[in-house]
């Protein structure tokens, strides 16, 4: 199988601070393949690296099995950035145009499909106006048109979701499953577990620039993490709480309130904590063997503190020097 | 090369698709059609004055004076005897418009030259018109009351006229001191003009790109040098495209002078003698060369510029120095046109930064030999080459960053590393 990407041992250092540390990535033909991480991992900067934004300071970007980052490849790539942006002052239809034509696209092939973009997702009306005149959610897909306008084999998304509203956030997820149906490859970073766990054939956590694990979810999910309950309660909790400090049953909890995530402890079973559980008076509205979540991972991997940034603030690698 | 042109043709379509763009493209023919109609009505010598003459003097010299004044064709005069309440109503009858005003004469006027003139509107040339009326008159009458025959006395007054001839570049040319200085000053401001504007275009478009985060997708398909190229190339199309409207309608508007001139009901012969500044084609060539260097060289300053701002108003901090880079020549102008052969006028002709300025204005002023024409061009080629190197450095680094703006120490660092 060919690997569009592959990364080899990359680092970026700015002044101050490594934000990539020889990290080793490769995604597979047809993957979709996710860069997880919490805020200042170095997703972004790993994603400007192989798009040719940044130079890496040592290793090598490989893309489509030859020699060349993104701007060698620019007519194959998509490329959806995390700071979304385009040319207010400028008609819609052009924008497009234009940042097909960079990509080396010809003229009037981009536009052909410009004018096909537009209609399949309903602002046929709007592609003489000024981008300035469309409202949020239309400039969000005409910057998600201008990504995947040259039919690209390969797409990298920065953030995907963040920002989207929810109607552009289904076209997004439709898009990208559409693409793997038809054999093409996505890489997408993301800090947001769900989308993760949803759309990810394989995915890799990176924090503090090094790679902390990759392999296919259930992979991962087999190797970190053992066997896991998850409780919800129907109201009263009665004496719960003392049966999840009960080391001897539950090694980790994570509770969320009215539900919470156990961790067994090794050996113990979940029976006891099921019987343990009713004798405390908790009422049960579930009580479910799993594998652990991907945010549970996440966060035993990367350590809680980094974990609840990554959940509260939607974006990283700003202001670098 | 197909991504270099579609960022120019971006660059120029954008541009010209403003309505500031038509403005000043509309704005020159108006300021042209404006000198071309002033030039014709001060060739019909204004519009006649109307005033009175009151006349106090012993020897009835009024009469004289009207004679003269009449004679100009500049007024239209009428005699009012002295009287006591003459200046009232003289006075009453300018303010009611029916007389431009009037002239009082009294015996001073021949002993000690003086004369007084009340009128609503001071202009400078009825005022020197009748200076000099007032004047021949005055001299000549003083002659007569030493003894001179008043017909030696007529025939000792003639009119001067010099005809002025520019040496230029070993050619007398007909044209005079004063429009060579014009047309020096003329393209001197122009130049700065258009590399100032034109200038700050790149800037803001790099600025632009930035603020607006789409620089990521860009140099993520296009190298950051063939995107500055691209923009600079384009705001310079601009500019040329900007100038071709300008010569054709100046050309136009020239050759439709006949007509305006009839149409203003003014003699259509008269336009013939119409001074035009002579701008040979040698000229124009320095012109267009050094405008194109000058232009080139500021807007990558002007790139570099935008590329380390994060926002319009660190932008216009950031700006500054290279305007005032810009402005020594701009107010050297004076300097320049006045001794272009100065030791001055030949440094600033030397140094890549005012050379844009200073060596069409020498080359105009027709003081400049051709070797050190040469010598001004190859020095701004170097100089475009070298601060475009910089700047390519500085925008290369800078179009990613955000945050504050890098002092000196970093910019040097930027440079050496990027």
């Amino acid at each position: 199988m060919s690997e569009p990407v592959v990364v080899d041992r990359v680092t970026k250092r700015f002044a101050g601070h490594t934000a990539v540390d020889a990290l080793s990535l490769s995604v597979s033909s047809g993957n979709i393949y996710g860069l997880l991480g919490p805020n200042g991992a170095g997703k972004t900067t790993t994603l400007r690296m192989i798009m040719d934004i940044y130079e890496p300071d040592s290793g090598s970007v490989r893309l489509f099995d030859q020699i060349g980052g993104g701007r060698t490849h620019s007519a194959r790539i998509g490329y959806l950035p995390e700071e979304r942006g385009l040319y207010l002052r400028m008609r819609v239809l052009d924008v497009l145009v234009y940042l097909a034509e960079v990509k080396g696209v010809s003229r009037r092939s981009a536009r052909l499909k410009a004018v096909e973009w537009l209609e399949r997702l309903g602002l046929t009306a709007w592609r003489m106006r000024k981008v300035s005149d469309l409202s949020k959610g239309m400039q969000q897909k005409v910057q998600f048109i201008s990504t995947v306008l040259h039919d690209p084999d390969l797409v990298i998304l920065d953030e995907p979701f963040s920002g989207l509203d929810p109607v552009n956030s289904q076209v997004l997820r439709d898009t990208v499953v559409d693409y793997r149906r038809r054999g093409k490859t996505v890489l997408f970073s993301t800090h947001i577990m769900e989308h993760a766990e949803q759309l990810c054939d394989r995915l890799c956590i990176i924090a503090r620039g090094k790679k902390l694990v990759d392999g296919t979810l259930a992979e991962v999910k087999s190797t970190h993490g053992g066997k896991h309950v998850i409780v919800a309660f129907d109201g009263s909790q009665g004496s719960a709480q003392q049966v999840f400090a009960d080391r001897r049953l539950v090694a980790k909890v994570q509770d969320f309130g009215q539900q919470a995530e156990l961790e067994l402890a090794p050996g113990a079973d979940a029976q006891e904590i099921l019987k343990a559980l009713v004798a405390s008076g908790a009422r049960l509205a579930r009580f479910e063997l799993a594998s652990p979540s991907l945010h549970k991972i996440f966060v035993d991997l990367v350590g809680p503190e980094a974990a609840t940034a990554a959940a509260s603030s939607g974006s990283e690698d700003r202001s670098r020097a | 090369m197909h991504k270099v042109w579609a960022v120019i043709r971006r660059e120029f379509i954008e541009r010209v698709r403003t309505k500031w763009f038509w403005v000043s493209a509309i704005l020159g023919p108006v300021l042209f059609a404006g000198i071309i109609v002033f030039q014709i009505v001060q060739s019909m010598g204004g519009a006649v004055r109307n005033i009175a003459v009151v006349d106090s003097t012993s020897d009835k010299l009024g009469d004289q004076v009207v004679e003269a004044l009449d004679a100009s064709g500049s007024f239209g005069s009428t005699l009012a005897p002295a009287g006591p309440r003459v200046i009232d109503s003289l006075r009453a009858l300018v303010e009611s418009k029916q007389l431009n005003g009037f002239l009082i004469v009294t015996d001073d006027l021949v002993q000690t030259g003086r004369a007084e003139y009340q009128a609503s509107n001071l202009g400078m040339q009825t005022i020197e018109a009748l200076q000099r009326t007032l004047g021949r008159l005055v001299v000549k009458a003083r002659l007569e009351q030493k003894g001179v025959n008043p017909g030696v006395v007529d025939w000792a007054q003639i009119r001067i006229a010099l005809d002025q001839k520019k040496i230029s570049h070993g050619r007398a040319v007909s044209d005079s001191a004063a429009q060579s200085f014009f047309t020096a000053y003329f393209m001197a401001i122009l130049l700065f003009m258009a590399i100032l504007l034109y200038g700050v275009n790149v800037m803001s478009s790099v600025l632009e790109e930035k603020t607006t985060r789409i620089i990521e997708v860009l140099v993520s398909s296009v190298r950051p040098f063939q995107l500055m190229l691209g923009k600079i190339l384009g705001a310079g199309a601009v500019s040329f495209f900007q100038f071709a409207i300008w010569g054709v309608s100046a050309r136009v508007l020239l050759s439709l002078r006949r007509p305006i001139a009839r149409a203003l009901g003014a003699d259509p012969t008269s336009v013939q003698t119409m001074s035009l500044p002579h701008i040979p084609p040698a000229t124009l060539a320095v012109f267009i060369a050094f405008f194109l260097g000058g232009f080139l060289l500021y807007s990558a300053m002007f790139a570099a510029v935008g590329a380390m701002s994060s926002n319009e108003q660190e932008a216009r901090q950031a700006q500054q120095p290279v305007t005032y880079l810009l402005m020594i020549s701009y107010l050297s102008i004076l300097g320049l046109t006045n001794d272009p052969s100065s030791t001055f006028a030949r440094t600033l002709s030397l140094v890549p930064f005012t050379t844009p300025i200073a060596t069409p204005v020498r080359w105009t002023a027709g003081s400049m030999p051709t070797w050190e024409l040469a010598l001004s061009l190859v020095i701004l080629v170097i100089g475009i080459v070298g601060v475009t190197w910089i700047a390519a450095r500085i925008y290369r680094v800078g179009i990613l960053m955000t945050g504050k703006r890098p002092n000196l120490k970093e910019l040097m660092r930027w440079v050496r590393t990027a």
